[in-house]
């Protein structure tokens, strides 16, 4: 079943008087479950099309589906419940709350979509956490850690909810080899137990090497669709 | 919940500004307190010198005088018979009683002329019913049927006037007539009042009357009670007892004068610049929000993506900022506390001060004045600063609320 369909997405923005196309004309279905990533040169639109498909953003023209709905019928309130509940999101600046520390980062997404008893949800946290490889940091701030552990508290903030969709730009930028895999091992595992979506903005050949499907994005356009296990889309 | 922890740890993110935010709030809320202990004290002093050298606690007079009292008419003048001081004493927390016939007068001192108000008194009665007696600086009252005058201190330095010297007062009669009334000066007086001090002069009500061709009519009949709290409803009670006695009477309480009315105008308008003050913390506030949200800009982008609504959003800075507005108003309240608990005590010249006589502006106060304690004034502000906070935070908060979450993000 697919969880998002893209159908003649189109983006302009205007810089003053002057219309710059960040995507033009994409066509794209993503099934549940698969673990994608999303590779192209800079400025080719890779992170306009994760901001659409994360409804962050809205198409200048096109219709976006994601899990039946779609999203330009929806409310602002409709569309923040939906990223609330469905969407897990991986910034490449980490964007972390300087005041909280590491487990109330991840604790403030888990607060939001899950009303469970206390000691259930600090055991989800700590689980979540020990995953990434921060066991024993719960209680620093995000300016006592370095940039991998900022960016693997961010991760642990995406994953904690167990939403249908993971979208992340450039996971693994501040993350060193081993720590890399074990982030992505925790994110396979979930991918094959709950079935969660992954997309992925990368250059990284490591993350690649995970990705059961790669797109890549060329001038606002998808230039290549391939699949691993033979299946091959071209434009 | 979360969010409230959230904002409260929001509070100490930037201490130095959250700090400078809430003192600004403080100071204001400070000075609110300290001109309302002063204006209630002013107030407070200002009723009390009308009622000591001007009004007594009650007034009886005939209604049709008392609606041209401005003019101090000779007409519609009142009748004290037994009646109406047996009346008159069966009022609870009845004192004393005193009758007085004021009249326009020009006041001469050989060489210059000066507008006065005259006033007959018999020195009894009157100075039971007013505190004048203390207030003598040179001098002393007169008896009936001396041809003598007290006056204002004021006044009298004025028209270079000393005790012992004669003055003239150049009055209408009844009839319309100019009359004049020849005395001589027994006593100065300087009260807290400066209208006395610079506009009356007293006379034997004897001899007014005669001068003036009254008989032995009065403008009023003036009551002092026990306790000032009571004259408003003693004023009804008594107005409906002289009902029998005479239905053309009135009685009315010191706090339905015209000058207790300027007063309270007054402080009205004083009251207007401490809102202005509040406004001032209120920009503080806006200020604040709006340098915090800009700073926060890809965290409100990051709360978007975790799927938080505007609402939620704008109440987390709503909330900082309440917290901002609840620390200043803490502050402001310990300080005004330490600032009034001085000024009661040790009072303040405000004359001296500022080498202006106040009185010049209306206020029927001279000298030292003390604040009163309002706890009332304290809960008010406290609560009017922390809802300036909450409101004022809300605009700019909407503004970052609803800013696109990509543009939040990153920050274009």
């Amino acid at each position: 079943m697919s969880l998002l369909e893209l159908k003649g997405i189109r983006k302009v923005y205007h810089q003053g008087k002057i219309e710059v196309p960040a995507l033009r004309g994409v066509d794209l279905t993503i099934e549940e479950g698969e673990f994608t990533t999303v590779f192209g040169p800079s400025g080719s639109g890779k992170t306009t099309l994760l901001n659409m498909i994360g409804c962050l953003d809205k198409p200048s023209s096109g219709v976006i589906t994601f899990a039946g709905r779609e999203l330009g019928q929806l409310s602002k309130k409709d569309l923040a419940m939906l990223r609330r509940y469905n969407v897990g999101f991986v910034f490449q600046s980490y964007n972390l709350i300087p005041v909280l520390t590491a487990y109330e980062n991840v604790e403030f997404a888990v607060r939001l979509t899950t009303k469970g008893r206390e000691k259930e949800l600090r055991e989800r946290v700590m689980a979540i956490l020990a995953a990434v490889g921060l066991e024993g940091l719960e209680a620093r701030k995000p300016n006592e850690l370095s940039g991998g552990q900022k960016q693997r508290v961010a991760i642990a903030r995406a994953l904690v909810k167990e939403p249908k969709l993971v979208l992340a730009d450039e996971p693994s930028a501040n993350l060193d080899s081993q720590t890399s895999t074990e982030v992505l091992e925790v994110m396979v595992k979930m991918n094959q137990e709950l079935g969660t979506t992954f997309i992925f903005s990368t250059h990284d050949p490591q993350v690649m090497d995970y990705a059961g499907r790669m797109i890549e994005i060329r001038d606002g356009q998808i230039s290549e669709d391939k699949r691993r296990e033979g299946q091959y889309v071209s434009d | 919940m979360f969010l409230t922890k959230l904002a409260f740890k929001n509070l100490i993110r930037h201490r130095t500004r959250t700090i400078v935010t809430a003192s600004i709030i403080a100071f204001a809320i400070f000075f609110f307190i300290l001109f309302d202990s002063l204006l209630a004290g002013i107030t407070e002093l200002s009723y009390q010198n009308i009622i000591d050298y001007e009004a007594g606690h009650l007034q009886v007079v005939e209604q049709e005088y008392w609606e041209e009292e401005d003019e101090l008419p000779l007409t519609n003048l009142l009748v004290v018979d037994r009646q109406l001081s047996a009346a008159v004493e069966n009022v609870k927390g009845y004192q004393a009683s005193s009758m007085e016939l004021n009249f326009p007068a020009r006041l001469n001192n050989g060489t210059n002329e000066l507008p006065v108000v005259g006033k007959g008194v018999i020195p009894g009665s009157f100075t039971e019913v007013f505190a004048l007696e203390d207030q003598f600086v040179e001098g002393t009252m007169f008896s009936p049927g001396e041809y003598k005058a007290v006056m204002g201190k004021r006044l009298a330095d004025l028209l270079k006037l000393e005790i012992g010297d004669y003055i003239t007062l150049l009055v209408k009669d009844k009839n319309e007539t100019f009359n004049t009334i020849d005395a001589e000066i027994s006593g100065l007086v300087h009260t807290g009042n400066p209208n006395i001090n610079s506009n009356a002069v007293y006379l034997p009500l004897d001899i007014v009357q005669q001068a003036l061709n009254v008989n032995n009519r009065v403008s009023k009949l003036i009551v002092r009670l026990g306790n000032k709290n009571l004259a408003m409803g003693e004023a009804t009670l008594l107005a409906n007892s002289l009902k029998t006695i005479n239905d053309s009477l009135a009685v009315y309480s010191w706090d339905q004068l015209e000058a207790v009315s300027i007063a309270g105008a007054k402080q009205m308008g004083n009251q207007l610049i401490m809102v202005i003050i509040l406004l001032i913390a209120a920009i503080a506030i806006i200020n604040t929000v709006i340098l915090t949200a800009l700073e926060r800009m890809e965290e409100i982008g990051m709360m978007k993506a975790l799927g938080l609504q505007e609402k939620e959003i704008i109440y987390t800075f709503v909330l900082e900022s309440t917290g901002i507005g609840i620390l200043g108003g803490i502050i402001g309240v310990m300080i005004g506390v330490f600032g009034v608990g001085l000024f009661a005590r040790y009072g303040l010249d405000l004359g001296a001060l500022t080498g202006l006589d106040i009185s010049s502006f209306g206020i029927p106060v001279l000298g030292k004045m003390y604040g009163v304690w309002n706890l009332e004034a304290f809960l008010y502000v406290f609560t009017f600063g922390v809802i300036v906070s909450l409101l004022s935070s809300i605009l700019p908060a909407y503004w970052a609320a609803v800013k696109d979450p990509v543009k939040a993000i990153y920050h274009r």
